[in-house]
């Protein structure tokens, strides 16, 4: 079991310096194959009308004049060892993992990637305790009750949360409870620590129209494992022993229809913590997701680069403990 | 971006569909416009808090470190430099008066040296006294673009003396600090600017809140924006980056410093970063006071304010010195040829381009290079704006031939694809364009790289033959240099950042704005103005498109609201709660 996780480790560490390199080609060998120069990069960052000396001065703190391979490896190396930046009068030294400095906030970027870590983690985690909860729930009924008013109606309600869009439900969410009737009004993040009440209470919207999106989906995906299982020779078994309903459908049942659920929980969880963009966008939730876009905005590459290379850890995490998981489970994935 | 454009003009669908609820506190008294020639709820009334939100954030809140109009505006409550703009609606606002100095800079030597005098008795907000070196010190950091990169750079090449190679007082600290030779300090209340060449509008050149004074010890550097020194009636009490920063009276302020600005608000709150659409619904349900970037609400919320009376009667539409129009290059062939130039002029559907940047309240039809709102402005339509604002096509077609196209040519349009109003322009020029045989390509490059590393790279626009490239741009001072300069003069093309995006560089018109920083008088001034807009329009290098309007809502619980014309939008120095 250690050498599975050790080897899964590896395979992880490897599947992050792929995609910081990936991300470090986009953004720095693609402008220049499109006949993009140094210089008119830096010129990106020094405000309008500027004078060439002041272009020349940012090319060289960007480092853009030195071969790429070297800009990468410094890159790489600052998140292992730390760097110093000039914050003009000084110097500011930026702790491992230093993700780079951000030309548009001028301030080191892990600082400001953590500060909203908080922010998505407590939008994805609550949203995902909904939509298991809920999405389950449905699901084993509606396989259970097939074909009733319940199933159609809840699998038609899954439709429509599958089908209409975050910044659709959220908008309407906000515009009916927040300003309609504020019963949740003047949605802003509020730190648990600060206030618990608060922070649930401004999450709640941002929660059910996150969760209802999942929800829908994993309670078409519980209602067809459901299905599936309930017919198999081993539950008629079951029954046939005389045992219980209830645990002939949670124990041996759900049981295995949980599978796949544990796989695409796992994925979709860690991607909702690279940032759940279009719920911090609608929502005004100043989380990872919110950071993404605004990097991308700015064109701020050390910005994009923390933040995909924090996505893809998160990711590669959930896809591990997955993988851990499944192990657990079933004996014949470790080998 | 392009997902991001899709999702805000399908988000603002959805509010359209589900608005029209909620409106507040209208009283009888106020009407539509109102706040563009007068003032509305005047009051000394204090206390209350005022709630800004913005759908970005200011490219910084150093003072030091800023270009953006809105922001220009903000920072006058905690940074006050040694002139600005007279607080009062109408063209009365787009007057420079006294900041910090005692009186506007006195010139001498031909309009090459500037003497200013400083108030007596100004302090910082920690209580240190504010003396002509703090001023020296703030132009001088601003020379260092890699601390503080997003500022104008006047000072840099108007500037005599080592201005041309001084590095800033960041690097090498101990040789550079107070370094800059062009600026002297005889006493703690003089400062003298030297400059290269005569330069008649200095005094707009101060008005930027570079002036405001930094002491040095004091500079943070690039952090420096986190918790800047006042010496406005506000200062900034705490900041998260890109999220919220707060600002609280600040104890030292006395209003005989600065009567443009008032101390009303206990506390004044920044949201950043806030969903666009949101923003409308806030401040339409009270919620918040301002929309801190003041380019006006978004398309669901303009339907609901137009469609109600006591809303509209709280909103104003001010024409907000913003032009937006299309430089029509005069290297890449055969718009080489001021013919096809004005081919271009005559045949484009000036009212479909109105449309397409939302109509009579996004803004009304251009026919000149300089907006209203610059000082010399006179009206004239050279090309049919008015006359024939569905396009001149027997016209655009004689010129055709005079240009040796008689059946029309093939060029490029660039333009922003993730900006709705300006694929919708793009699309309409192309096919106005097309009835006069002119076949244009469309060519959409994404709004965060358009003028870094397209339309602002000459090679670029030739080597890939964009004729006509949509743009947009504001004065930095009122007059036609704050204007033009940037746009028209030949000294201002450069290979990368490159604002002259038609390339032109006739003789006649850089003259013109050498003579307009020589001239003596305002009435010698306006007279030259008018003669720029005119040659350039004759140069046929830009096709304007409209002169932009913003349809703005004030909440009814602001005091003391009215549109700062220099700014076009709301002045955020002198508001207050009722």
């Amino acid at each position: 079991m250690i050498g599975f996780i050790i080897r899964r480790l590896i395979a992880a560490v490897f599947l992050l310096i792929i995609v910081s390199m990936v991300t470090f080609a986009i953004f720095f060998l693609l402008p220049k194959l499109g006949g993009q120069t140094n210089y008119g990069l830096a010129t990106q960052y020094v405000g309008r009308n500027p004078t060439r000396a002041a272009v020349l001065q940012m090319e060289a703190q960007l480092g853009l004049n030195r071969p790429v391979y070297l800009q990468y490896w410094h890159y790489l190396s600052a998140i292992f060892v730390g760097e110093h930046f000039g914050t003009g009068t000084g110097s500011a030294y930026c702790p491992p993992p230093c993700f780079g400095y951000s030309f548009k906030n001028q301030q080191p970027v892990w600082p400001m990637m953590v500060s909203d870590i908080p922010v998505t983690v407590s939008l994805a985690i609550g949203a995902a305790v909904l939509w298991l909860v809920f999405g389950i729930t449905v699901g084993v009924i509606s396989a259970l009750k097939r074909g009733t008013i319940f199933d159609r109606f809840s699998m038609g309600l899954a439709l429509a949360g599958v089908s209409l869009p975050i910044f659709f439900t959220g908008l309407v969410a906000l515009e009916l409870f927040s300003y309609k009737w504020p019963i949740f009004p003047n949605v802003q993040f509020v730190p648990f620590t600060q206030n618990p009440l608060l922070w649930a209470r401004n999450l709640i919207l941002p929660w059910v129209t996150l969760a209802f999106l999942y929800a829908a989906l994993y309670a078409r995906l519980t209602r067809a494992g459901m299905l599936e299982t309930m017919s198999e020779d081993y539950i008629r078994t079951a029954r046939a022993k005389g045992l219980p309903e209830r645990t002939v459908i949670v124990r041996h049942g759900l049981r295995a229809a949980l599978t796949p659920i544990i796989t695409i929980f796992g994925m979709d969880l860690g991607a909702l913590l690279g940032g759940a963009i279009l719920t911090e966008y609608t929502f005004s939730l100043h989380g990872l997701g919110l950071f993404t876009i605004e990097a991308i905005q700015n064109q701020d590459f050390p910005e994009i680069m923390g933040v995909v290379l924090l996505a893809a850890f998160f990711i590669v995490i959930a896809n591990l403990c997955v993988d851990i998981l499944y192990a657990v489970v079933d004996p014949r994935v470790r080998y | 971006m392009t997902g991001l454009a899709a999702v805000g003009a399908v988000a603002a669908l959805v509010t359209a569909a589900c608005g029209g609820s909620s409106t507040t506190g209208s009283t009888a008294t106020v009407h539509f416009n109102q706040a563009v020639t007068s003032v509305v709820n005047p009051s000394s009334h204090k206390g209350g808090t005022i709630i800004f939100d913005n759908s970005s954030g200011p490219d910084s809140t150093d003072a030091g470190n800023t270009y953006y109009a809105f922001n220009l505006n903000f920072t006058r409550l905690y940074a006050t430099p040694l002139t600005t703009y007279k607080a009062c609606p109408g063209s009365c606002g787009l007057a420079v008066v006294p900041g910090l100095a005692t009186a506007l800079g006195t010139p001498s030597n031909g309009n090459k040296t500037w003497t200013f005098h400083l108030k007596s008795g100004v302090k910082f907000s920690d209580g240190t006294p504010v003396t002509s070196s703090d001023v020296k010190y703030a132009v001088e950091r601003t020379f260092d673009r890699t601390v503080l990169p997003n500022g104008p750079s006047y000072f840099a090449s108007l500037l005599a003396g080592n201005a041309a190679k001084y590095p800033g007082p960041f690097k090498d600290r101990s040789k550079n600090l107070m370094a800059l030779t062009a600026i002297t300090t005889p006493n703690p209340t003089t400062i003298v600017f030297n400059l290269k060449e005569p330069f008649a509008d200095f005094n707009y050149v101060t008005a930027f809140p570079q002036t405001a004074p930094v002491p040095p010890a004091k500079d943070t550097g690039t952090n420096y924006q986190l918790k800047p020194l006042s010496t406005g009636p506000y200062m900034i009490s705490s900041y998260q980056l890109n999220k919220q920063y707060t600002l609280v009276p600040n104890p030292q302020w006395n209003p005989s410093w600065n009567p443009q600005v008032k101390q009303l608000a206990s506390k004044i709150i920044v949201n950043l970063n806030v969903n666009a659409v949101d923003i409308d619904n806030r401040l339409l349900a009270g919620d918040i006071q301002m929309d801190q970037a003041g380019s006006g609400v978004q398309a669901a919320a303009r339907a609901r304010i137009l469609s109600s009376n006591s809303l509209k009667a709280n909103s104003d539409d001010p024409v907000n010195g913003f032009m937006w129009f299309y430089y029509i290059n005069t290297k890449v062939p055969p718009l080489n040829n001021i013919h096809c130039r004005m081919a271009v002029e005559f045949a484009a559907n000036k009212t479909n381009l109105q449309t397409a940047y939302g109509g009579p309240y996004g803004g009304n039809i251009a026919s000149t290079a300089m907006p209203p709102t610059v000082k010399g402005y006179s009206k004239f339509d050279l090309y049919h704006a008015y006359s024939k604002p569905g396009g001149d096509i027997a016209a655009a077609k004689q010129q055709l031939s005079l240009c040796g196209h008689p059946s029309g040519f093939s060029t490029n349009i660039a333009y922003r694809s993730d900006r709705p109003r300006e694929v919708a322009s793009a699309t309409a020029l192309q096919a106005s364009l097309s009835a006069a045989g002119i076949k244009a390509t469309l060519k959409g490059f994404t709004a965060a790289t358009y003028y870094g590393n397209f339309a602002g790279v000459p090679n670029y626009v030739h080597s890939h033959g964009l004729g006509l490239l949509a743009g947009g741009w504001g004065p930095d001072w009122p007059n036609a240099y704050g204007w033009g300069w940037a746009l028209f003069d030949g000294g201002s093309i450069v290979p990368a950042g490159n604002t002259n995006i038609a390339e032109l560089n006739d003789p006649h018109v850089n003259s013109l704005f050498l003579s307009l920083e020589a001239a003596t008088s305002p009435t010698m001034s306006d007279s030259i103005s008018q003669q720029i807009d005119m040659a350039v329009m004759k140069d046929a290098v830009m096709l304007p498109a409209v002169y932009s309007k913003a349809l703005l809502y004030r909440s009814p619980s602001l005091t003391n609201v009215y549109i700062q014309p220099y700014y076009g939008m709301y002045d955020y120095a002198t508001l207050g709660m009722k």
